[in-house]
């Protein structure tokens, strides 16, 4: 059995961080409406000029650039990813597994400035 | 200590993955038009890898001095003849492409790099003894192959191929790794060696699952009947070099790794897959032959012709024999010359604009346009149909031979039966350009290097190949018994 | 007591949110439930002791492949239309597939603990090292004797991104112009402007 007590302080991070963030949110409304200054208008509840509509078609299209940066970063948080149990085992894996991550490295980082020579990291 | 010993005897592998790395390197900085110079490379370095892989295999290498990596890895004879049919396949697939690509401007130099990625991929699964070595050589090849099949981007039928080949590809995957998971369970290991002994005596239904799921992720891969649907798509869609490369060297890879599979891992439990390969080889030769008969389109006729090869080469599977695997091994050596060939012959045959030809009725009468063309074509055709004097006859002869002595008289006689119907449509491709009105299409001219390896491959299955028989057999004896060492 | 509760929370949520990604009319809002759905698995996760698979939940699918689900979802101009009436077409076999696969979970899970089904033993090289981290066992298989694996699959990573490039990135005949500050503050009004004395009627050469 996993001792979950250790798991307490992210349990309290996550209730604080609810909380608070509820907090940012329907504090201004429940404000607004006490003061009586919540009079929507349709300029009000406009989206900014900025931004994409805020409303509207899911089915809108996007670029494929979209794609190809998630696709980029799902591989490096991968490799973001193997990077924790090396760190905390490298004493039990010692030469061989720093150098086993290096080469790892290595070859994702010749990917990378591939991708950065090719412009993939460009967006215009 | 171990490690340097296993760092050793990986040495082809990591030549080509630091030459894939820096090729990559190079393509990113000098662009579209070094192409062909890192073709050329990467050539090279399949030669090189060919000529470290080529001793071991002579030599006949074998047991536990050439497994690397705690048996995750081994480079004995088997594998070093699957890598060296690999090497040369490939290579002839980077001869194909740059004056296919070219014509379109679509040649990027990333071409040959994941070609070597590809078979890098192919030289871990030839190698696998290991279910997770298995699983990662053969995803490197396949996400590769992807790419490759939808290479022409902005072809509609390239891009169908690419993406037919992935979902489909994804799934065999799962269903492998379905299987796998349930062999861990059952056996409680993934190496093979351990799963055999795990798999002794009566075999749990559990386990028998376990052997289905594994075998039908792999017929995916080599394209057996009842998963062969996706092949004839995308062999049509994809470009004409990346075809030829997927009916050659992925084939020889997934062969192999299924015979290691079925003969190391489940070896003690032929009874049970014997069947399942038995139905899956005569699906396929009949699918194959009957399947390419209505085609108009030389591409897909192929795809049927490969189908039709993989169910021969499987009854050499079926045998479990020495000599059956050693079969395997000859039959799959002539067949990527007669389908490298093959291929080479389509992508030469090309109309004025300099636009490929795929058309059969547009091939019509070729004799009388290009006689040496139509006669290379014809000889392979004739080859692929097993008609004595070519050595395609040779390949065929020595599975059934094999299927003979194993007591299997039965599948050997409808193994004939159907390669006589399979027959058919190779000599309906002679007649096209040997008997029809000349449908003048076929105008272009080919590039030295085509001509040289379409001379070299045609050589090589011409009656000429009979003087290697003996040589070709020895190896392939040596290579085939390794595989059995387990076994004694 | 804390675990039982936690698991069935978890668990509850894990169904719950799977059973909205598939009903929810916006698609938008199907993957924000999905991501809600791996969430709940990562702590069920945690329960099981898998501390490393929990946190890849987290990080690899939460944080990227949820990521790219949105933006495919967004990308490819479905029509939800056809698609319902796909559903009510292939209802009858997506619930025989269910049936199915509830009725081998039942017999296996029902073999299992009847006794009738025989696991192999494991062979002991995946065993957790003792006294250590689920994550500190993992890096010392993963780096040790699987390392080979490893840098194999750091090449699938390479072929996945090169691949990605190669079928999407297309370069841009314009490339837009960088500024080059130090250019910029260089020059000086002689660069930029000219004196002439055209003659009349004549006009300028530039």
């Amino acid at each position: 059995m996993v001792d979950l007590t250790q798991y307490l302080p992210i349990l309290i991070f996550l209730v604080i961080a609810l909380g608070l963030s509820g907090l940012f949110v329907f504090l201004p409304m429940g404000v607004s409406r006490l003061t009586g200054a919540h009079k929507p208008s349709k300029d009000k509840l406009a989206e900014y000029e900025c931004g994409f509509p805020a409303f509207e078609d899911s089915r809108h299209q996007f670029d494929v650039r979209f794609y190809l940066v998630a696709i980029l970063f799902i591989i490096f948080d991968l490799e973001a990813a193997f990077l924790f149990p090396w760190a905390v085992s490298l004493d039990l894996t010692g030469w061989a597994g720093w150098i086993t991550m290096m080469v790892f490295l290595g070859e994702l980082l010749i990917g990378f400035a591939y991708a950065w020579k090719k412009g993939a990291l460009e967006w215009e | 200590m171990e490690l340097k010993q296993s760092l050793g005897l990986i040495a082809p592998e990591i030549l080509l993955s630091i030459a894939s790395l820096v090729l990559l390197l190079v393509s990113a900085w000098a662009g579209d038009k070094a192409s062909r110079a890192i073709s050329v490379v990467a050539c090279f370095v399949l030669g090189a890898c060919f000529f470290i892989v080529a001793p071991t295999v002579c030599a006949g290498v074998a047991g536990p001095d050439v497994v690397a990596f705690n048996g995750l890895f081994t480079a004995d004879a088997f594998s070093g003849f699957a890598k060296l049919l690999i090497f040369a396949a490939t290579g002839a697939a980077l001869v194909m492409a740059p004056k296919f690509f070219e014509r379109t401007n679509s040649m990027m130099p990333e071409f040959p790099v994941l070609i070597l990625l590809a078979a890098l991929g192919m030289c871990l699964m030839v190698s696998a003894t290991d279910l997770m070595t298995l699983y990662i050589g053969l995803e490197l090849n396949s996400l590769a192959s992807y790419v490759l099949a939808a290479f022409l981007r902005n072809d509609e039928r390239s891009a169908e191929a690419g993406i037919k080949y992935f979902v489909l590809g994804a799934l065999a995957s799962g269903i492998l790794l379905f299987g796998m998971s349930l062999t861990y369970g059952f056996t409680g290991s993934t190496d093979f060696g351990t799963v055999r002994a795990a798999l002794t005596g009566d075999m749990s239904t559990g386990a028998m699952f376990a052997v289905v799921f594994v075998l039908a992720g792999l017929a995916f891969k080599i394209s057996a009947v009842p998963f062969h649907m996706w092949t004839p798509d995308v062999y049509e869609g994809s470009p004409t070099p990346v075809t030829a490369f997927f009916a050659t060297a992925p084939k020889v890879a997934a062969v192999s790794l299924l015979m290691r599979v079925s003969l190391d891992a489940f070896g003690m439990q032929a009874d049970a897959w014997r069947q399942i390969v038995l139905f899956v080889a005569l699906a396929s030769i009949v699918v194959g032959a009957l399947g390419a008969i209505g085609q108009s389109n030389i591409k897909r006729l192929m795809a049927f012709s490969s189908i039709n090869n993989v169910g021969f080469i499987l009854i050499g599977l079926v045998t479990g024999t020495v000599q059956g695997a050693s079969a395997m091994l000859v039959y799959l050596a002539i067949y990527i010359a007669m389908t490298a060939g093959s291929f080479l012959a389509i992508i030469m045959m090309k109309d004025e604009a300099g636009a490929p030809v795929e058309k059969i009725s547009d091939i019509a009468g070729l004799s009388r346009t290009k006689p040496a063309l139509a006669l290379c074509l014809a000889m392979m055709m004739f080859s692929l149909a097993g008609i004595p004097p070519l050595f395609g006859f040779w390949g065929k002869f020595v599975v059934f031979q094999a299927a003979v002595e194993a007591n299997l008289v039965a599948l050997a006689a409808i193994g004939i039966a159907a390669s006589v119907i399979g027959a058919f449509y190779y000599l309906k491709i002679v007649k096209v350009m040997y008997f029809d009105e000349p449908a003048d299409v076929v105008k272009g001219q080919s590039d030295w290097a085509h001509w040289a390896l379409l001379i070299i491959s045609t050589a090589f299955i011409s009656p000429l190949g009979y003087l290697l028989t003996t040589w070709l057999g020895g190896i392939a004896d040596k290579a085939a018994a390794t595989l059995f060492l387990v076994a004694a | 007591m804390i675990h039982t509760i936690a698991f069935y929370i978890f668990a509850a949520m894990v169904i719950a949110s799977g059973a909205l990604v598939i009903t929810a009319r916006n698609p938008v809002h199907s993957v924000l439930w999905l991501i809600l759905a791996f969430f709940n698995a990562a702590g069920l996760m945690v329960l099981v002791g898998a501390e490393f698979i929990a946190m890849l939940l987290v990080i690899v699918y939460v944080g990227a492949v949820a990521v790219l689900f949105l933006f495919v979802v967004m990308m490819l101009e479905i029509d939800f239309a056809e698609m319902r009436a796909g559903f009510v077409k292939y209802f009858p076999l997506g619930v025989l597939l269910a049936l199915i696969l509830v009725s081998e979970m039942i017999l296996g899970i029902g073999a299992y603990s009847a006794g009738s089904m025989h696991l192999g033993t494991a062979d002991g090289v995946g065993t957790p090292l003792m006294g250590e981290s689920n994550i500190r066992s993992i890096g010392a298989l993963l780096y040790g004797r699987y390392l080979f694996l490893f840098e194999s699959a750091g090449l699938v990573l390479l072929v996945a991104m090169v691949g990605a490039i190669v079928l999407t990135h297309r370069e841009r005949g314009t490339v837009r112009g960088h500024q080059n500050i130090n250019k910029q503050v260089r020059r000086r009004p002689g660069d930029a402007t000219v004196n002439t004395r055209p003659e009349v009627g004549k006009g300028i050469e530039l």
